[in-house]
């Protein structure tokens, strides 16, 4: 019985949570005209994904979107790994170089946008997916840097002393043992980086043009003087939403993998 | 030929912290060394400084004749059992041994001989597909052996290999790395707290407190002849008796005096010790050195049961006399009340005297 009740608290918490992403995926599939009654679903139509596509160039923005989300990740981590390993095994730098990774995340990023525009416009970055690219590596390196530091420390250091007696150089630990082990969490942190990448609106806004315009901008720039195109975002949402759901369930499955390195005891 | 030759090694840790000083130690080719000392006294270190995984700071290190105090650890030929085994968690059991022989590019043929081999010497043979994680502890044991030996090294340097089993498999595994020892014969140097395994297996023992070697001898002449207090404690569960004493020397007679035990010295002990008569003294005994029965040297003294513990094949109790307490290994069928008084006999021929202020043992030629 108790049991029961607990289930039912739950599963309207879930409701809660759930309602609005599963209203705006109604709203996304119902003609425009219907998009603010309350009948749950009065017909069904793709038109909305079609203008957007057709009428809005969102196909472009989707693969803005992906292009920098994906490459800033790629560009990132090799660079957040061995950072974040040297900071793990080595105490590089000290307090004071991970204090500095760690206050690089307090800066409120509307105090970077301005500086970033200026310097690109005088490189000739802005309103190019590659200074968005840049802007985003930047942005992931100390996040990605501090999170993978985390997993480094939780790997026992003797795995390496293995390694290295067994005939491996330091590097070749790093690279045989160290990473295949870390693998999980290197994974989940790519998902986060690049949930972090996709979700950014101010410098996609800021540095971007139409050419360049990402998801979130694409989205933004719906909501016109004629009003918000209600039907058109709700479909944009929905197909925005899709990665991350890809992404969470990933970082799910990492993070447990991740988090268990039972087999070293 | 692969002796370990330490010469005065220490790891400075700066600020006056050293996990090791100035440590100087030879162990002998095929020599089975047994490091033992209390939790922090730098066992690890010691070991971690031979494998190469611990700066040297000072002091010389050379196996085989060979100095490897600068010489990585891959360079330097040894395995390591790690206490918390480090088996490679993203590899199966089989290439969990093999990788040492791939990065030392043993042929391939040779590689899957030493497997099989190992295997089978340690019932690995069911298992060599698995993860570690899909292994028992004293399996995972086993594999960080079978790691080690088909490597073949110079040496094999162990970190209290057994700790993380259960009683029964430590005793086990306990015989098992004595007979393996037997067979392939490799110096091996081996870290434990546990004053059983290293009486049991090793060749020689060596007792390190606060990063310094404290005494070196075979198991049964450290424990017949501890150079210290601090050795005769260490060395034995429940550890020595300790009591402040002081002798008399009369009319070519010497009389101890240690709490209850006060008495004549056996003749032998008497003519040893009369010329630390008047000095402040720690009279030790064993806690197998206080008998129930009398017999000849053997100093009755009575005392009051405060704690009894039945092992099974043997009793320990606690006594208190005259403010000291004092524990005895005694007969199964000893059997005390609590609160009692016993006549109980110490066994002045294996007795131990110790300079009080320094807890160093007086000079004993047997
Ligand atoms: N990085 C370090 N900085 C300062 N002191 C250290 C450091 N590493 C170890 N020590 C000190 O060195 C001493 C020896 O440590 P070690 O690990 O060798 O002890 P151990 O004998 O193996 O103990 P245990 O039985 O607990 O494993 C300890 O007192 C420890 O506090
Ligand atoms: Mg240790």
């Amino acid at each position: 019985m108790r049991r029961a009740l607990s289930h039912l608290g739950l599963i309207l918490a879930v409701v809660i949570v759930i309602f609005p992403i599963l209203w705006v995926f109604r709203t996304s599939l119902v003609p425009p005209q219907e998009s603010y009654s309350t009948t749950i679903l009065p017909s069904v139509t793709l038109d909305n994904y079609r203008a957007l596509f057709a009428e809005k160039n969102f196909g472009r923005n989707y693969l803005n979107s992906l292009i920098v989300a994906i490459l800033s990740v790629v560009v990132t981590m090799p660079l957040a790994a061995m950072t974040g390993y040297a900071f793990a095994r080595f105490r590089t730098g000290g307090g004071l170089a991970r204090f500095a990774t760690l206050a690089s995340q307090m800066l409120p990023p509307v105090a970077l946008a301005l500086p970033t525009f200026m310097l690109f416009r005088g490189l000739g970055l802005t309103n190019s997916l590659t200074g968005l690219t840049i802007v985003y590596a930047a942005i992931n390196l100390p996040f990605l840097t501090w999170i993978l530091m985390g997993f480094f420390e939780a790997i026992p250091e003797d795995l390496e002393g293995a390694a290295m007696t067994d005939g491996a150089t330091r590097w070749g630990a790093f690279w045989r043992v160290v990473l295949p082990v870390a693998a999980p969490g290197i994974m989940a942190a790519g998902v986060l980086g690049f949930i972090l990448s996709w979700n950014e609106f101010l410098f996609a806004l800021i540095l971007g043009g139409s050419n360049t315009a990402t998801v979130p901008v694409a989205l933004a720039s719906l909501q016109t003087s004629n009003g918000v195109q209600i039907s058109n975002v709700a479909a944009g949402v929905s197909l925005a939403i899709l990665p991350l759901m890809i992404a969470a369930k990933f970082i799910q499955k990492y993070l447990v993998e991740g988090l268990s390195f039972g087999s070293v005891k | 030929m692969s002796e370990i030759k330490l010469n005065k090694i220490s790891r400075d840790y700066g600020q006056g912290i050293f996990g090791v000083h100035d440590v100087s130690l030879e162990i002998e080719t095929g020599e089975f060394m047994v490091l033992l000392g209390p939790s922090g006294c730098g066992k690890s270190t010691t070991l971690r400084m031979i494998a190469g995984l611990e700066e040297t700071t000072s002091g010389e290190i050379s196996i085989a004749g060979r100095d490897v105090t600068r010489l990585a650890p891959r360079e330097r030929n040894v395995a390591v059992v790690f206490q918390s085994y480090a088996l490679y968690p993203h590899m199966s059991v089989r290439e969990n041994m093999r990788f040492g022989m791939k990065m030392r590019k043993t042929p391939l043929d040779e590689q899957d001989a030493r497997i099989a081999r190992a295997a089978e010497v340690l019932g690995l043979q069911p298992y060599l597909d698995r993860k570690p994680a899909a292994l028992s502890g004293g399996q995972r044991q086993r594999v960080a052996l079978g790691r080690a030996i088909v490597r073949e090294p110079d040496v094999f340097l162990m970190d209290e290999p057994l700790s993380n089993l259960d009683a029964k498999l430590r005793g086990e595994m306990r015989q098992e790395l004595v007979r393996l020892h037997r067979r392939v014969g490799k110096t091996t140097v081996f870290v434990t707290h546990d004053h059983v395994e290293a009486m049991t297996m090793g060749d020689r023992i060596c007792i390190m407190r606060n990063g310094c070697i404290e005494q070196v001898g075979a198991p049964l002449e450290v424990y017949a002849r501890p150079r210290n207090t601090f050795v005769a404690q260490f060395l034995a569960a429940p550890a020595m008796n300790l009591v402040p004493a002081t002798l008399t020397a009369a009319a070519g007679a010497v009389t101890l005096s240690a709490g209850p035990i006060v008495g004549p010295l056996p003749a032998r002990e008497a003519a040893l010790y009369a010329p630390a008569a008047g000095r402040a003294l720690l009279f030790g005994l064993r806690a197998e050195d206080i008998l129930t029965q009398p017999r000849p040297g053997a100093q009755p003294f009575s005392a009051v049961v405060t704690a009894l513990e039945a092992l099974g094949p043997e009793n320990l109790i606690v006594v208190e006399a005259e403010g000291q307490a004092l524990s005895a290994r005694v007969d199964r069928h000893f059997l005390p009340r609590i609160g009692a008084e016993v006549t109980l006999h110490a066994d002045l021929a294996h007795m131990h005297l110790f300079d009080a202020a320094s807890g160093d043992a007086l000079a004993r030629e047997t």
